[in-house]
């Protein structure tokens, strides 16, 4: 990676570390009460002027062009703080990378160009499954040169929020799938209310369905998978560094209350206990922050494996930050349970980004089956 | 092969047969309705959830993610009208006197579906199990008369227990560690009774109790030496309500702020206070860690039974959904890992399951719930109509005599060993229970993928639930070291706990 890489990776995280001190710490708890409080529009709309949607869309398309460690460092800072914001960020970035993967570029351009809003700008996607393990998919027909499509698709990130939707739709009756890009105002489609969910509230998802609905397809038919998998290969670093993020978030969080608080007439962080729950966090986070280094460094420099990199990364990351959450709030008690802090939605939410590309199991199992056997 | 003072000498060494198995030694002296009565109760929880729990249980916690202040009195209402808040009151004292250690399974069955009304129902007895351990048999039956009432009238008549303040949650659960806390709730001696001042947190079901089993102190520089139990009613001049918390999950049970400012409390609603143990055999500070023990042995096998309903949730929710879901083609129920995922699940519910099971019978033997598992006590409480003991009983508990009785066998008659053994397992039961209930929500949710991301799956409200298992009724590291404390420590003179 040049110098140059370095200083700009250096800027772009404190350019996030900055926003989500002030945007989204001080109303991270109000943010979360969404679908029963205010959506943070004003929010989403700062990040998109400040360009975190933009950072893997190539420049032709008006993005910033850069690679997963520059999306991988914007996410880290941003879900320390509130990793709603980073599944908004995710969703759409994954939708350009297939769209990207599939060679549809005119057609994403066609969007990015004419995007007035961040609404007009994102595109929603079922991200949190791999429709090659679990088939939720619309069907699409051929109708001269136009594709219709009708069905469902269930928990469609971004759904109620943004202009576009990218869905995976069975063409034949075999095991493949293709990508279409449907107009989420088109009179077929309806949209259920925001699902009431484990984590990221903020993030929305909804059920779809759609009845002769146009959509445009994206890339080749029945080559869904290749481009599913082409994005997912290199977004699982993403994944890791949300993780990370709410690792390092629940960390300092808990260090700090442990200084605070007293019990027993001195800081609860001199129980030696409390220093081993402590200690063993601290290492969970080391161990992930070397892992992600290293993995998005080979992602970006297609290194030998960065395939097996990337994907050990995220299984191996995710899961230290689902269990460094629960100590997360235990370290402090009962306000750790407590909406008032941060912590029991760290809790959910390293649980819910556990399962962002699939099933947790399937992604271990795949592993072995692609690059070991 | 060996004499009998030879089995006595090797049984007795560690780990003794008294504190290993329970079960064993206990069986033989259960009476044997109490099988019956266990079945009863699992028959009375399942119609229950059929016709209340399951039907409501998604709708509650949205309206409590939709209005975080809402107060659940429809289902205590229907839960009172049930009789669920006098089943296991005894029946000395008016209530239906089903065995304690029957609640236990009860609420694993209602957690199964749903923590929260698991807690509302169950929490109740929190208090009553305080107000027990008082053995302040006047007050007793009057409190518990009062429950029975509103299950007559239909003004539901819970109890809480509050002892938890906002500088100390773990140094109120041990008297070890009260001294050299935060405590601020104060208890001052006045003519006729006590004028209390202070503030309780986090207390379950507040807002929807009537009475408040609250513990103060006489002196804040030594509590341990000064603690008092007393019983504060809503509606008392100088008690209030301060905010209900905002909760991740178990968010159908309110856990409120109690506020006593100059609120007299009468001699008549003292439990117990330094005076009235001031005569037994043990220390003050001893005793009170003695009757704190004797609820939380119980109680905590209570925990671990919420959470073996939490650990059976997360696993219906996933054998649901392996079930009836095809991943690469096949249903997922059909792949050997989520086979070997599944049976690991059922794993923890079972040895959840027993680990509270053994507590109880710890329990049978040589604590709370010791004189009521007699047989003889146990039949003639089963046998004899409730007209009259409703007729007789209150004359004679209401005698100072009744309450020195009580002390005398439940208090200074149980021994340190007794005391280990109980305490002991109702630590060991309440992390493990609560460690393998989370666990199997963890599980479930990585099973589930995205199903079990949706309200509607149930897996993520149990996962969101059964966190808070972990935390109270003492921390899950305070259960640890409780364990250490119990089964461990004293073979070792040289080992101190609480004083590294
Ligand atoms: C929803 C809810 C309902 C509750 N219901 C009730 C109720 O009905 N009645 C009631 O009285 N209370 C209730 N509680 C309080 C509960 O019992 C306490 O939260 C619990 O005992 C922990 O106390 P704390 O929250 O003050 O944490 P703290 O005691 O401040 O502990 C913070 C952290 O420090 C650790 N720690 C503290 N001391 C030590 C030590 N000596 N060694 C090592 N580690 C230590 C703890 O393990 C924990 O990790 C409830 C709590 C919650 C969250």
């Amino acid at each position: 990676m040049s110098k140059g890489s370095h200083r700009e990776l250096k800027l772009l995280g404190n350019a996030a570390a900055d926003f989500s001190r002030k945007e989204l710490a001080p109303s991270r708890e109000e943010n979360d009460k969404y679908p029963y409080g205010a959506f943070f529009d004003t929010v989403i709309n700062k990040a998109y002027t400040i360009d975190f949607f933009h950072i893997i869309l190539p420049e032709d398309a008006g993005g910033m062009g850069q690679g997963m460690a520059a999306l991988s460092v914007v996410l880290e800072h941003i879900c320390q703080e509130d990793s709603s914001l980073g599944g908004i960020i995710f969703t759409c970035s994954a939708a350009h990378e297939i769209m990207k993967a599939a060679g549809s570029m005119d057609v994403l351009s066609q969007i990015t160009d004419v995007a007035e809003n961040v609404n007009d700008f994102l595109i929603a996607f079922p991200v949190f499954n791999n429709p090659s393990e679990i088939p939720h998919l619309a069907c699409a027909r051929k109708d001269g040169d136009r594709y219709i499509l009708t069905g469902s698709i269930e928990y469609m990130v971004l759904g109620n929020i943004a202009a576009k939707a990218l869905v995976p739709a069975k063409i034949s009756d075999d095991n493949t799938f293709s990508f279409f890009l449907v107009d989420l105002k088109d009179k077929g489609i309806s949209i259920s209310d925001p699902i009431l969910s484990l984590g990221l509230h903020a993030c929305p998802a909804t059920d779809i369905s759609f009845q002769d609905v146009n959509g445009i397809l994206i890339g080749e038919e029945n080559k869904g998978k290749d481009y599913f998998n082409a994005m997912a290969e290199k977004f699982h670093v993403a994944a890791a560094a949300m993780s990370q993020g709410i690792m390092k978030g629940a960390f300092k969080e808990a260090l700090a209350y442990t200084k605070g608080r007293f019990q027993g007439g001195r800081q609860i962080v001199n129980w030696s206990e409390m220093k081993m729950i402590l200690a063993n966090m601290a290492v969970k986070i080391k161990v992930s922050e070397m892992i992600l280094a290293s993995a998005t460094v080979a992602v970006d420099e297609n290194g030998n494996g960065w395939r097996e990199c990337a994907k050990a990364a995220a299984i191996h990351i995710q899961e230290l930050a689902c269990d460094l959450t629960t100590d997360g709030i235990q370290v402090l008690g009962g306000v750790g349970y407590m909406k008032d802090f941060g912590q029991e939605k760290r809790f959910r939410d390293a649980k819910h980004i556990q399962a962002i590309l699939g099933l947790a199991p399937l992604k271990k199992i795949d592993y072995l089956e692609n690059f070991i056997m | 092969m060996l004499s009998r003072s030879e089995i006595k000498s090797f049984i007795e060494r560690t780990p003794s047969f008294k504190n290993t198995m329970p079960s064993l030694q206990a069986i033989p002296k259960s009476p044997r309705w109490m099988i019956r009565e266990t079945q009863e109760v699992i028959a009375i929880a399942r119609k229950f959830n059929e016709e209340v729990v399951k039907p409501y249980v998604l709708t509650l916690d949205r309206k409590m993610h939709e209005d975080p202040d809402y107060l659940p009195w429809d289902f205590v209402k229907k839960a009172n009208e049930w009789g669920l808040y006098t089943m296991w009151i005894p029946k000395l004292f008016g209530g239906r006197g089903y065995n304690m250690a029957s609640m236990s399974v009860f609420v694993e069955e209602i957690g199964s579906v749903c923590l929260s009304m698991a807690n509302l129902i169950g929490v109740h007895y929190l208090g009553v199990a305080t107000l027990v351990a008082s053995w302040n048999t006047r007050l007793i039956d009057r409190i518990c008369r009062d429950v029975v009432k509103g299950e007559k009238t239909g003004e539901p008549c819970l109890i809480t227990l509050a002892i938890t303040e906002p500088g100390a949650g773990t140094d109120v659960e041990e008297m070890d560690l009260a001294d050299k806390g935060n405590i601020t709730c104060k208890a001052e001696k006045v003519p006729g009774g006590y004028k209390l001042n202070g503030t309780k947190i986090f207390i379950s079901n507040g807002h929807v109790s009537v009475w408040h089993m609250t513990i103060a102190y006489e002196n804040l520089d030594k509590p341990s030496d000064a603690t008092i139990m007393v019983a504060v009613k809503t509606g008392m001049d100088g008690f209030s309500f301060g905010r209900m918390e905002h909760k991740m999950g178990q968010k159908g049970c309110p856990a409120s702020e109690l506020i006593f400012k100059d609120c007299f409390v009468p001699d008549d609603l003292v439990a117990v206070d330094t005076r009235q143990i001031d005569k037994l055999n043990r220390s003050k500070k001893d005793t009170m860690q003695q009757i704190i023990d004797y609820v939380v042995a119980a109680t905590r096998a209570g925990v671990a039974g919420f959470a073996t309903g939490a650990a059976r949730g997360a696993f219906d929710a996933a054998i649901q959904f392996a079930a009836g879901t095809k991943v690469n083609g096949k249903l997922l129920i059909n792949h050997e890992w989520a086979q070997c995922m599944l049976a690991e699940m059922y794993k923890n519910v079972s040895l959840a399951r027993i680990s509270y099971v053994e507590t109880n019978y710890a329990n049978n033997l040589f604590g709370m719930y010791k004189l009521l598992q007699l047989k003889p006590v146990y039949y003639f409480l089963k046998i004899v109509p409730h007209f009259l003991l409703d007729k007789i009983a209150p004359g004679f508990l209401n005698k100072p005599f009744m309450t020195w009785v009580f002390r005398k066998l439940q208090l200074d008659f149980q021994t340190d060993e007794d005391f280990h053994c109980t305490s002991g397992w109702g630590s060991l039961a309440k992390f493990s229970a609560t460690d393998l209930g989370i666990k199997n929500c963890h599980m479930a949710l990585e099973m589930m993928g995205q199903a079990g991301l949706r309200h509607d799956r149930y897996a993520e409200k149990f996962f969101r639930d059964a966190k808070l298992l972990q935390i109270y009724e003492g921390t899950n590291q305070l259960n640890r070291l409780n364990v250490f404390k119990c089964f461990m420590a004293n073979d070792y003179p040289q080992a101190v706990v609480f004083e590294e």
